[in-house]
C-alpha cells in the first residue's frame, strides 16, 4: 500500500492537481489578455466525490492467477497525466479582466499553499506514528 | 510539470507584450518623420496584433505577436511652406501618430507585462511549496 492510497493524501493530491491545472489556465488567460476574440477559461470548483474517482481509478496489472501479488496502483500514475487531469473546464465569459485574473492567481496560490501545508502536517502525523521524530 | 507550463505560457505573454512595446516605441520615435519630398507618404503608424495559438509541445494556448498592421487613418497636415516636403499649397503631411494614444497603449502593455510577471512569480512560489514537502 502506497502512501497515496490513504484517502487524506489522495484528496490532497487531487486538490493540488486541481490547483496546478487552474494555474495553467489562469496563465493562459493573462497571457492572452490582449488577444482578440479570446474567451478566458477557468476550472469548475473541485468536487471530491467526482474528482477523486478518476484519480484513484488507476490502471493496474491484471492478476491472472490468485497467487499473483496485487500490483501497486501508484506505479501507473503515468497513465493519468492526461490533459486537464479530468477536471471540467468552463469559459468564464466576456473579455479577460486582468484584476480578476490576478485575484484568482493569488487565491490559487494561497489555497495551494494550504494544501501543501496540510500534506506536510499529515506526513508529520505518520512520522509521529512511526516514532521517527 | 504543469507549473513550468504555466511559466512558459506567461513567458509567451511577456514576449508578445515586449514586441508590442517595440512597435509602440517605433511609432513614438517616428512621430515627426515627415515625408522626404512632396507626394511621398510619411511614416504610417503601425499597430501590433496578438494571436493565440496552440503550442503542441506545451499543449496549451500561448500568445504570440501576430501581423503588425498599419493604421489606415488620415495623416496630420501642417501648413509649412518652407519645408522641403511641402506641396504647392505649402502643406506637409506628418505621420498619423498621436503621442497621447501611444503613451496610453504603452501603459496598457506595461500593465499586461506586469500581470504576466505576477503569474510567473506565483507559479514559482507554488513550485517552492511543492519542494518544501520534501523538507518536512
Amino acid at each position: 500500500m502506497a502512501i497515496t492510497d490513504l484517502p487524506l493524501f489522495s484528496m490532497l493530491r487531487a486538490r493540488m492537481h486541481w490547483h496546478q491545472e487552474r494555474q495553467r489556465l489562469l496563465s493562459e488567460n493573462v497571457a492572452n489578455a490582449d488577444t482578440q476574440n479570446f474567451r478566458p477559461r477557468d476550472l469548475t470548483p473541485l468536487q471530491f466525490d467526482q474528482a477523486t474517482t478518476p484519480m484513484l481509478a488507476a490502471i493496474g496489472l491484471e492478476r491472472t492467477k490468485p497467487t499473483h501479488f496485487a500490483s501497486s496502483e501508484a506505479s501507473s500514475s503515468q497513465f493519468q497525466s492526461s490533459r486537464s487531469g479530468g477536471f471540467q473546464v468552463r469559459t468564464s465569459g466576456g473579455a479577460v479582466n486582468l484584476e480578476d485574473e490576478m485575484i484568482k492567481v493569488a487565491a490559487n496560490q494561497m489555497d495551494y499553499q494550504a494544501a501543501t501545508t496540510l500534506y506536510t502536517r499529515s506526513l508529520g502525523l505518520i512520522k509521529t506514528a512511526l516514532g521517527k521524530r | 510539470m504543469d507549473f513550468l507550463k504555466s511559466i512558459a505560457i506567461a513567458a509567451s505573454g511577456l514576449r508578445a507584450q515586449a514586441g508590442r512595446m517595440r512597435v509602440i516605441s517605433e511609432n513614438l520615435a517616428n512621430a515627426d518623420t515627415a515625408a522626404s519630398s512632396a507626394g511621398v507618404e510619411p511614416y504610417r503608424r503601425r499597430v501590433a496584433t496578438f494571436k493565440s495559438e496552440v503550442d503542441r509541445a506545451l499543449d496549451a494556448q500561448i500568445v504570440s505577436l501576430g501581423r503588425v498592421a498599419t493604421d489606415p487613418s488620415e495623416f496630420r497636415v501642417k501648413n509649412e511652406p518652407g519645408h522641403p516636403a511641402a506641396d504647392q499649397n505649402g502643406n506637409v503631411k506628418y505621420p498619423n501618430v498621436n503621442p497621447l494614444v501611444e503613451m496610453t497603449d504603452l501603459r496598457e502593455a506595461q500593465r499586461s507585462y506586469e500581470a504576466n510577471i505576477n503569474v510567473i512569480s506565483a507559479s514559482r512560489r507554488m513550485i517552492q511549496r511543492t519542494l518544501e514537502i520534501l523538507k518536512s
